[in-house]
């Protein structure tokens, strides 16, 4: 029966021990799970814990909106607006090609713009979003947004940019903000203010006030806590705990943004009747009383829109090829010899060394001085010119013969008085000082070369009709033509206001040379227009309004007598880069002053032909509006945002 | 009434389902009604996709235990070589006609249904191996010689399902047989050798290349997990974090932030015990691995109530892969076994693997419900 039944009690007991021993070892590994449990829930539990808040959490930098800034009356120069962008979490990508692939049937992305997009990924690691697009159409967006689920690892974002409303207008007063650079990064104080930078699309100040004032502009991050899954996918924002960003503050500047725009057309205008259709050229014009810039013009001029999306290469390098130099503020920062503009400045100078306004001279044409004929512009000479006649006319003999025994240190220290040889805190960086030459000065020039160090009176006689070492700035122009007009020492401004913070007009003292001695300047510049003289097409009709002014036209390449055997008689005939600059300095009214205003186009040819009209032109709209009797913006009526920025 | 029945008599089927072991069935409910409200948690409060089937299939899975365990325990019996060799031939024509999913070829199309020969082979194997321990006397168990067709019997579909590849399912039987050879009555010496012979194995595979490169970067991930911390460590990292976050009580039901918010795999499958963790605590998923332990211990004492070999046998290899489900997967989420795709039995979503251990306890209250039966070696009745 044992081995057909069944029935087997041995088989069955080691089946039974077998069973509860399995019991007993299944039990054992029980416990051990058990014991795991216990350990991660009771023992470790607050690394744990720790572990999901970090996952749960991501402290997200609220970009702050970046403060305007504003003209006078509070129009915007500078202020946000919504940037329609795409961002990419490469670690959510996968595949960052093919999805580059996708993007780029919407919006192209160009191979430049893919390396730098590689570039960023491996430089700011895979959780970090790096920006793709920017500154999309709502079409485009809204395409983008369509196909989004078949875009694994892409944002779509709201953000806010720059916007420059007067464009290539304002550009050389606002500047404009570019890209972080790593230089940037590492400049920063604080790691916070790191963070900010490095938050995607994330502008700084590059040039002019935006620069200069970045501290101001930027304002303060915020931050929230948002819940984000494990996608990164934002599931719930914190607000209650989010600490908002502070706009930036806002800069609210001396200029007219309408006279600025007048003025930028005024400029590019050709000047008739001479072949050369771009303008290169500067113009200032100011407050005298208060030294508000009103206006600060600088042809031909980037669009400072078009770096603000991040400059295409081709634009760039036309832009620092180009001969008219759209990327230099001229006004501040292009040197000119100021021609005849200066016989302001030496005729003060003659009366300080004692010449009387009523000294004359007979002007023959030319003068011979040291083994050379010094020539006046006009051939044939002036005859017989008094100190006003010889500014009406700008006649040069008077001044050779004024300089023959002129100390160069007086005219020196006079030009510097009104207003030449130095910059001017006006917050845009790269202002250029020129040249106002002495005996000290010349000593330093030419520290290499012993025998050129002693000043040489001939120098003089060149330096006296603003040519020779002599430069200047327009900036510089406009502020001497305020102080002769006034007398004071009128110092330029740019920003009335920081924020809701006033800031305090400049001292303008009396200048300390005789009072008296600007009254026949005055005349003479008042007679350039009024009186017939070189400048009278630019006269002022409106009796209230009578324009004071100065022509200047300042040589750059003298014609040779070879050129005049080659047929080269007028300066027309000379390529443009070698024609002369035209300049002219002016104010207004006469009577009691209130605006000046200077204008230098390059290469213009004459002062009374190129340069007067314009600042004619420009006065005119000035008049017209009269903006130092209108009521400027009240800074402190400005509200600061303090609006979290999507995105 | 049951003790003046005599052995062998036919029962009314009404009679039978009172004779069914109803804590068993709760304690499997229980299980079951865990998943359905961790999976209704794991889709953020939603009965779709998956509560509501889980719930649906275990219902339907718990009318398949009951009809089999109605089925008298000698059908069984006489079908457990066939079942065996019918999941073998399966098993065998995977290679050929199976489908390749994420690489690997497990599934085969049979009628249009896509059916796994290695799910069927954990049932097959059991009846099997367990038909065999039947028909050997005492002596004959501890026997070397007798040991060979166990032997191969187990070893042909670990093969099969090792090449497939299927790592976590090929160890899964082989521990199965394993522990169905010791209690059948292995001797001590042997199965010490067994284990010796099975470790040398292990690194052999591992030292020549038998192992796929995922598969040995899930031993090594498991061995060091902080060593890839975004890769493979990562999902056990999460799941660890998701566990121990969740502290003694738990965050509360549909409040783990870990499942919640997406930082673990496989959640409705192989990681549905970190969301329970997470959420019910300590005192939860302690308390759910009582219920499991009961269902164990109940399997285990059915075993030895039966005066069947057959049965004792089958359900002793039923618990032992109910059991080795539950260790693996919760030692895996946990960071203590290698993460190798094994789900949590009951609770993890997926219609297959119910439906085998639901057949597999089946069995179980076949054997429960007919353990007065007794039959001879030959398989024919008394």
């Amino acid at each position: 029966m044992a081995g057909v039944n069944a029935h087997d009690p041995e088989r069955q007991e080691t089946v039974s021990r077998r069973t509860v021993l399995f019991g007993g070892g299944v039990s054992l590994l029980f416990g051990g799970i058990a014991a795991r449990l216990y350990q991660l829930q009771i023992s470790d539990h607050q690394k744990y814990l720790d572990l999901a808040q970090e996952n749960q959490f991501n402290r997200r930098v609220l970009t702050p909106l970046r403060g305007e800034i504003v003209d006078r009356f509070g129009g915007p120069l500078a202020s946000n607006r919504k940037n329609f962008r795409v961002l990419l979490v490469p670690e959510q990508a996968r595949d960052v090609d093919a999805i580059l692939d996708k993007i780029d049937k919407i919006t192209p992305v160009s191979e430049d713009k893919r390396a730098r997009i590689m570039r960023e990924i491996r430089r700011r690691g895979a959780f970090t979003p790096v920006q793709i697009a920017d500154n999309l159409p709502w079409e485009d967006f809204s395409k983008l947004n369509f196909e989004l689920p078949h875009l694994s690892g892409v944002l779509p974002d709201v953000g806010e940019t720059r916007d420059y409303p007067y464009g290539a207008d304002a550009a050389f007063v606002i500047g404009y903000v570019g890209a972080v650079t790593e230089r940037d990064l590492a400049s920063q104080e604080s790691d916070e203010e790191r963070l900010l930078l490095r938050q995607p699309g994330f502008k700084v100040g590059r040039e002019g006030l935006e620069r200069t004032y970045e501290d101001e502009l930027r304002g303060e991050a915020g931050a929230m806590n948002v819940k984000i899954n494990a996608h990164g996918r934002v599931i719930e924002e914190m607000t209650d705990s989010a600490v908002p960003p502070v706009q930036g503050r806002t800069l609210t500047l001396t200029i007219d943004s309408e006279l600025q725009a007048h003025t930028m057309k005024v400029l590019a205008e050709p000047t008739p009747g001479v072949d050369q259709d771009v303008q290169s050229a500067a113009a200032v014009v100011m407050d005298v009383v208060t030294g508000d810039i009103l206006v600060l013009a600088s042809t031909p001029a980037f669009n400072p829109n078009d770096f603000n999306v991040g400059i295409d290469p081709d634009l760039w390098k036309d832009l620092n090829a180009s001969p008219y130099k759209p990327l230099l503020n001229k006004p501040l920062s292009g040197v000119y010899p100021p021609g005849s503009t200066f016989k302001v400045i030496s005729a003060i100078a003659a009366q300080r060394a004692g010449v009387k306004p009523s000294h004359s001279v007979h002007c023959p044409g030319r003068v011979w001085y040291g083994n050379r004929y010094f020539h006046c512009w006009k051939r044939g000479g002036h005859g017989r010119m008094n100190m006003k006649d010889s500014l009406k006319h700008s006649c040069d003999v008077f001044y050779y013969d004024i300089a023959k025994t002129l100390e160069i240190d007086l005219l020196a220290d006079t030009a510097r008085k009104f207003g030449l040889g130095q910059t001017y805190e006006l917050g845009i960086p790269g202002q250029q000082r020129g040249v106002v030459p002495d005996r000290d000065w010349k000593r330093d020039y030419f520290a290499g070369n012993p025998a050129q160090q002693p000043w040489f009176q001939g120098e003089t006689l060149s330096c006296i009709i603003g040519q020779g070492y002599v430069t200047s700035t327009p900036l510089q122009l406009a502020v001497m033509s305020a102080r002769v007009a006034t007398g004071k020492a009128v110092r330029p401004r740019l920003v009335r206001a920081v924020g809701d913070l006033i800031l305090p007009a400049p001292e303008a003292p009396l200048i300390d040379v005789d009072q008296d001695y600007l009254a026949v300047v005055r005349a003479g510049m008042n007679a350039v227009t009024n009186e017939y003289g070189t400048a009278a097409r630019s006269r002022l009709d409106d009796p209230d309004w009578q324009m004071a002014g100065k022509t200047g036209t300042s040589q750059v390449y003298a014609i040779t007598a070879e050129d005049r055997a080659r047929g080269l008689a007028k300066p027309e005939d000379l390529p443009w880069a070698r024609r002369d600059h035209a300049l002219f300095v002016s104010y207004m009214p006469f009577e009691n002053p209130r605006y000046a205003c200077s204008v230098v186009v390059e290469h213009g040819i004459g002062g009374a032909r190129a340069a007067g009209p314009k600042a004619r032109d420009i006065m005119k709209a000035v008049a017209e509006k009269d903006p130092a009797s209108r009521t400027p913006l009240d800074p402190r009526s400005l509200a600061r945002a303090s609006g979290v920025r999507e995105g | 009434m049951s003790s003046i029945i005599l052995p062998g008599r036919r029962r009314g089927a009404r009679d039978k389902l009172s004779r069914l072991h109803w804590p068993l069935i709760i304690l499997l409910s229980m299980i079951a009604g865990a998943g359905v409200i961790t999976l209704y948690s794991v889709a953020e409060g939603n009965w779709q996709p998956w509560a509501i089937k889980h719930g649906l299939r275990y219902l339907a899975a718990l009318g398949i235990l009951a009809g089999v365990a109605m089925v008298p325990i000698r059908y069984w019996m006489a079908l457990a070589y066939p079942t065996y060799f019918a999941a073998l031939f399966a098993l065998a024509l995977v290679p050929f006609i199976g489908e390749v999913n994420m690489g690997a070829r497990r599934w085969i199309e049979f009628g249009g249904l896509q059916f796994q020969p290695s799910e069927a082979m954990k049932i097959g194997l059991v009846l099997g191996l367990a038909r065999y321990y039947h028909s050997l006397r005492a002596e004959q168990v501890s026997h070397i010689l007798y040991l060979i067709p166990p032997a191969l019997m187990v070893g042909a579909p670990v093969g099969l399902i090792f090449i497939q590849p299927d790592l976590g399912t090929a160890l899964l039987l082989a521990a199965t047989g394993a522990i169905m050879i010791f209690v059948a009555g292995l001797s001590w010496r042997i199965g010490f050798l067994g284990m010796l012979a099975g470790v040398a194995g292990g690194y052999a595979a591992y030292r020549f290349d038998f192992l796929k490169e995922y598969q040995l970067k899930r031993i090594t991930t498991f061995l060091d997990p902080e060593r890839d911390p975004l890769g493979q460590g990562y999902h056990l990292l999460q799941s660890k974090t998701g566990i121990g976050s969740g502290g003694l009580t738990g965050k509360g039901f549909m409040e783990g932030t870990q499942a919640q918010l997406k930082f673990l795999p496989e959640m409705q499958t192989d990681f549905i015990f970190t969301v329970f963790g997470e959420e019910f605590g300590f005192v939860g998923a302690i308390g759910l691995l009582l219920v499991y332990l009961a269902v164990i211990f109940v399997g285990l004492s059915i075993a030895m109530q039966s005066k069947l070999h057959f049965a004792r046998m089958m359900s002793v290899g039923v618990v032992a892969t109910f059991t080795l489900y539950v260790l693996i997967n919760t030692g895996m989420v946990m960071g203590l076994a290698p993460v190798v795709g094994v789900p949590l039995p009951l609770v993890s979503y997926g219609g297959t693997v119910m439906l085998t251990i639901m057949a597999g306890f089946g069995l179980v209250m076949s054997a429960h419900v007919h353990r007065d039966q007794d039959m001879y070696r030959s398989g024919d009745s008394l």
